[in-house]
């Protein structure tokens, strides 16, 4: 009876076991991908850190530089194990020319930076890791620009800014610990030695990166309290090892644990499946079960037979997973072996993902085992009497038909048994929760991600232009000649200007420390705060949400801060989000000091009617070497790749999840039909229709498809974001509230899930043709 | 009196697994009257219930024709023939086969709803006069599982009649029942043959055939013999002469 039991339901459960064995298999798959790709991430990024001899402390210096003080600094220092200055060129973006079209780069964000290669450390690798030659009249281009610009090796890059005039030819990519993200705004290039030397005689801007590589990596909060304190350079960011890790992962981070999610998510629908298989299995034996039990063969033989089918379904779906991983991990880490290169084969490597995978398999099996405790309720006689599990009992809550005053009898048919049978519905009800958060937070995440309003993350105010201004020694005349031309322009509605300045504060040991303070009129153009509000008095500072985290202050905590040489106590009013300087900025009102200004941001609305674009490109001419960008071109540029990736990873989440919709559909109402099999042939013999009985189906997975959206939409939207937050905050930005589109998240996506289950049904209950009263009376 | 339903030379062939061919009905000619009581008897496999399902349209036959007021079943769509059931016959089961998730008042408002004569209101009243006039007014609201097999085939009778159709079709309508139930379910089923409506119904039982008019006998498939017993008329007839009658009658046919 045991084998014949098992044999029955291996054939009657013929497409829900494939289905079992693909969901375990995709889940294993991606599980096995996802922290193949972590793991990946952290090796590729240690060996590309280890290979480049990556700076630990990177001070980077526009202006005026004393070599022998930074070299007197770096020989006395204890901490400091070796040191260099890179010269680096600034070269302007609407002098270069890295596209075959002619076209410069004006419109870009990015600040190109042409190097030689450094001798000791920071070196700037080729794609096979290994340190960049290139030869006269040859260029290193960014990896950056391969996959952005589609620059590829012989093509020509052009500098001319009228006076001077190079061609290079394109020889190789240019890994760079430093600078490969796109969210870096520095680029940089790779020249030969002499062809640097009369590139940085001739044009450009001079700008330095000072470098240093510690003994002791632990101590770099001191050893940067040292630099500080010692007045070394400093017209510029400092940056250190932890964060260019963290922007290096940031892209890829993010699709691993999405991967791992839907992974996990994947996990969650085939255990519910095989709970749902499984208790339709005992309900179909339940007799047999009881007659079994009422001749003395003890339950546990009967769930090890169960146990044993699906724990062998479960072990080769996850080793079949787990090899197939090996087939697509390429496709997943192809964007991180671009710019960080292939991992070193080790051990881990290969074990972690086949340890993922086991779990997956391991919750499958200790989930089929928690199920089959049902077996330990079955009494004998009462299996005997009553023949059903009680499951699916009806609940007799649902409303009756001669209350309904004008649905339509098949919709209410549909209805009320969604309402009468709940219990058999919820396993479709939480893959249809399941499928709509797959689809809707990553659709949300990735509108967010595109929208204007990501400003809000950015820490930057909202407006139709933006001008920024790094430092030089004439920054402040061009400062000046901005603010002149603006005040005079009829076109302009209002503008703002920003001055970020470098300031020192003590810290919670007591020591000193230097943080970049934005500085002026935050009202005009106001962002939105994550807690708290912007800084209106002279005593009063905004953080942004990393440096609250880091300095651990919160909203009416007080910061030493020092300004102008006297020291002054300053209460923090508000945390906003920026995910861009490293995540580390804050905003004060403080007096304007020339001397200390590192860059001006001038935030400009335009009159209503004024084309954004014309205005753009005027200024970017006349404000030279200022860079202009619109909004909207900045967020494009800053975050184009992260867009990218997440575009590419909502089409498959959206593609995944109607395929889990249909898939569940197909084998719910399969199982749904057969089961209601007696139910469909009375209906017949008593005049229904074949399309009233397909538009009872058809409400049924509608109505549960309906209410699934609801709260699919209800749990992306709240838990969704709070998840979505919680990733991002790594970066800075905690408290991401999505954008949704409402057109395609309520009812572009819901429609086309709604129109692919409706298909489904219809198709899945096409057998209902056959089931007549005379089959059913035979039977 | 005019011919309701009528078949000629109907015929049904099934195929079995190894392809064998078994001819259930074979060239059956049958004529009912409007008003008529008809019971149909015959040994185990004789082919009774097929006819029936193919006389009602409810399959489809392998040759012949079937007309049911004047029009030709054969030949009809699929959705042609579930209006037809639904608006101008009724069905009344063995095994009773009412719908498990509703009440049963809303078993027998079904097919009211759906064949939209009349305002769900009107419906709602006829259904619960029906119920009153078979005595289970007060099972209203009550599941499936909280009623008798009696009580459970009287709903399978309201729901048969509540789109008052020309003919009612019952496949051993008493064959669940014990003795006393079927007795009433044959008194409610005269009643209702009384008041102008056609019924054709299935039977072992010559007690159950006793009180219809006219009895067929079937035998391998072919109408063998009829049996005209006339109205049964409660007050006047002996019930038990024609059931007595109607043994030996079978009794000859050797059944």
């Amino acid at each position: 009876m045991l084998i014949q039991m098992l044999r029955r339901d291996f054939r009657r459960k013929k497409s829900i076991s494939i289905a079992l064995f693909i969901f375990i298999s995709i889940s294993a798959l991606l599980v096995a991908s996802g922290s193949n790709m972590l793991m990946e991430l952290t090796q590729s990024l240690n060996a590309l850190f280890k290979q480049s001899k990556a700076p630990h402390f990177v001070q980077m210096h526009a202006g005026e530089l004393n070599e022998a003080e930074v070299q007197k600094f770096a020989s006395a220092h204890d901490l400091v194990e070796d040191y260099q200055v890179a010269a680096m060129v600034n070269v302007d973006g609407s002098h270069l020319y890295l596209k075959q079209d002619g076209e410069s780069e004006e419109q870009s964000v990015m600040d190109h930076y042409f190097v030689m290669q450094n001798e000791s450390f920071d070196l700037l690798l080729d794609t096979g890791n290994k340190p960049v030659r290139v030869e006269r009249g040859e260029i290193a281009v960014p990896v950056y620009y391969k996959q952005q610009s589609n620059v590829s090796i012989g093509d020509t890059i052009k500098l001319s800014d009228g006076a001077f005039e190079r061609e290079w030819t394109v020889a190789g990519y240019v890994r760079d610990a430093q600078m490969n993200a796109s969210i870096v705004h520095s680029k940089r290039f790779v020249l030969h030695p002499s062809d640097w030397a009369a590139l940085s005689q001739r044009t450009g801007e001079m700008e330095y990166l000072i470098e240093f590589r510690l003994k002791d990596q632990g101590m770099l909060q001191q050893f940067r309290s040292d630099y500080q304190a010692a007045s070394m350079p400093s017209k510029g960011p400092s940056v250190d090892e932890s964060l260019f890790k963290a922007l290096n992962a940031l892209t890829d981070g993010i699709l691993a644990a999405v991967i791992i999610l839907v992974s996990l998510l994947l996990s969650l629908v085939a255990i519910l499946c095989l709970r749902y298989t499984l208790i339709a299995a005992m309900e179909e034996d339940y007799r047999e079960i009881g007659i079994m039990k009422a001749i003395g063969i003890r339950p546990k033989t009967i769930k090890n037979m169960y146990l044993l089918k699906y724990s062998a379904l479960a072990v080769l779906a996850a080793i079949i997973g787990y090899a197939a991983s090996w087939g697509v991990n390429a496709l997943f880490t192809s964007n991180m072996e671009l710019y960080l290169g292939s991992a070193p084969r080790s051990l881990p490597l290969l074990a972690v993902p086949l340890i993922a995978s086991a779990l997956v398999c391991a919750i499958v099996i200790g989930c089929c085992k928690l199920t089959l405790r049902a077996f330990d309720r079955v009494s004998a006689v009462e299996a005997l009497r009553a023949g059903t599990l009680g499951e699916a009992r009806s609940s007799g809550k649902a409303p009756a038909l001669h209350r309904s005053r004008w649905m339509p009898v098949p919709v209410f048919l549909g209805m009320r048994d969604v309402l009468s049978r709940f219990k058999m519905y919820r396993l479709l009800l939480v893959v249809f929760i399941i499928s709509t958060c797959i689809m809707i937070v990553p659709v949300n995440l990735l509108n967010t991600f595109k929208s204007p309003s990501f400003n809000t993350y950015m820490g930057i105010e909202r407006s139709d232009l933006r001008i920024d201004m790094q430092y030089s020694e004439q920054v402040t005349e061009e400062f000046m000649r901005v603010s002149q031309t603006l005040t005079n322009d009829a076109d302009v509605e209002r503008f703002s200007p920003i001055f970020a300045s470098a300031f020192q504060y003590v810290n919670s040991d007591g020591a000193m420390e230097e943080m970049a303070v934005e500085t002026g009129d935050f009202s005009l153009f106001p962002l939105e705060y994550a807690q708290g509000r912007a800084p209106v008095e002279e005593n009063e500072i905004a953080l942004s949400y990393l440096n609250g985290k880091d300095m651990g202050k919160k909203v009416g905590d007080r910061i030493r801060l020092h300004v102008d040489g006297t020291e002054k106590e300053m209460t923090v009013t508000g945390i906003y989000q920026d995910v861009t300087n490293g995540g580390r900025t804050a905003k004060a009102v403080l007096p304007f000091l020339p001397d200390q200004v590192i860059r001006y941001e001038v935030s400009v609305d335009l009159k209503e009617g004024v084309p954004v674009r014309d205005k753009m490109e005027q200024y970017a001419k006349s404000f030279y070497p200022a860079k202009v960008t619109d909004l909207e071109g900045y967020l494009s540029q800053t975050l184009g790749n992260t867009i990218h990736q997440l575009r590419l990873l909502t089409a498959v989440a959206v593609i995944v999840a109607i395929l889990i919709a249909i898939l569940i559909t197909a084998l719910f109402l399969q199982m749904a039909v057969a089961k209601d099999a007696a139910q469909i042939a009375i209906m017949r013999s008593i005049g229904f229709s074949l399309p009233a009985i397909r538009i009872q189906y058809v409400t049924r997975a509608l109505l549960v498809l309906g209410i699934g959206i609801l709260f699919g939409t209800i749990v992306s939207n709240t838990a969704g974001q709070s998840l979505a937050g919680l990733i991002l905050s790594f970066i800075g930005a905690s408290s991401i509230k999505f954008v949704i589109n409402p057109v395609q998240a309520y009812a572009g996506l819901p429609l086309v899930l709604m129109a692919a289950v409706a298909v489904t049904t219809l198709l899945s209950i096409a057998s209902i043709k056959k089931t007549t009263i005379t089959e059913w009376n035979a039977g | 009196m005019e011919v309701l339903l009528e078949s000629r030379a109907l015929s049904k062939t099934f195929t079995s697994g190894n392809e064998q061919e078994y001819q259930v009905l074979k060239a059956i000619d049958l004529q009912i009257r409007k008003g008529e009581f008809v019971a149909v008897m015959g040994p185990s496999g004789s082919g009774k219930s097929t006819l029936l399902y193919n006389i009602s349209g409810m399959d489809q036959a392998s040759g012949g024709s079937v007309k049911f007021g004047g029009m030709e079943l054969t030949g009809m769509s699929e959705q042609e023939l579930s209006d037809l059931r639904l608006t101008r016959m009724g069905f009344i089961f063995q095994q009773i086969h009412l719908l498990k998730n509703l009440t049963l008042l809303d078993n027998i408002i079904l097919t009211a709803y759906m064949a939209k004569k009349q305002s769900r209101k009107g419906l709602n009243d006829r259904a619960m006069s029906l119920m009153k006039q078979s005595g289970i007014e007060g099972l209203a609201n009550h599941d499936i599982t909280q009623a008798s097999g009696g009580q459970l085939q009287r709903v399978a009778i309201c729901r048969a009649l509540i789109n008052q159709p020309d003919m009612i079709f019952g496949d051993e309508p008493t064959g669940a029942l014990n003795s006393k139930s079927a007795g009433e379910i044959m008194e409610l089923l005269a009643d209702i043959n009384r008041s102008g409506t056609t019924i054709l119904l299935v039977t072992h039982d010559v007690k159950v055939a006793a009180k219809t008019d006219r009895i067929l006998f079937m035998m391998d498939g072919s109408l063998v013999d009829e049996n005209r017993l006339g109205k049964y008329r409660k007050e006047l007839d002996d019930l038990r002469a024609r059931e007595e009658k109607l043994t030996g009658w079978l009794a000859g046919l050797g059944f």
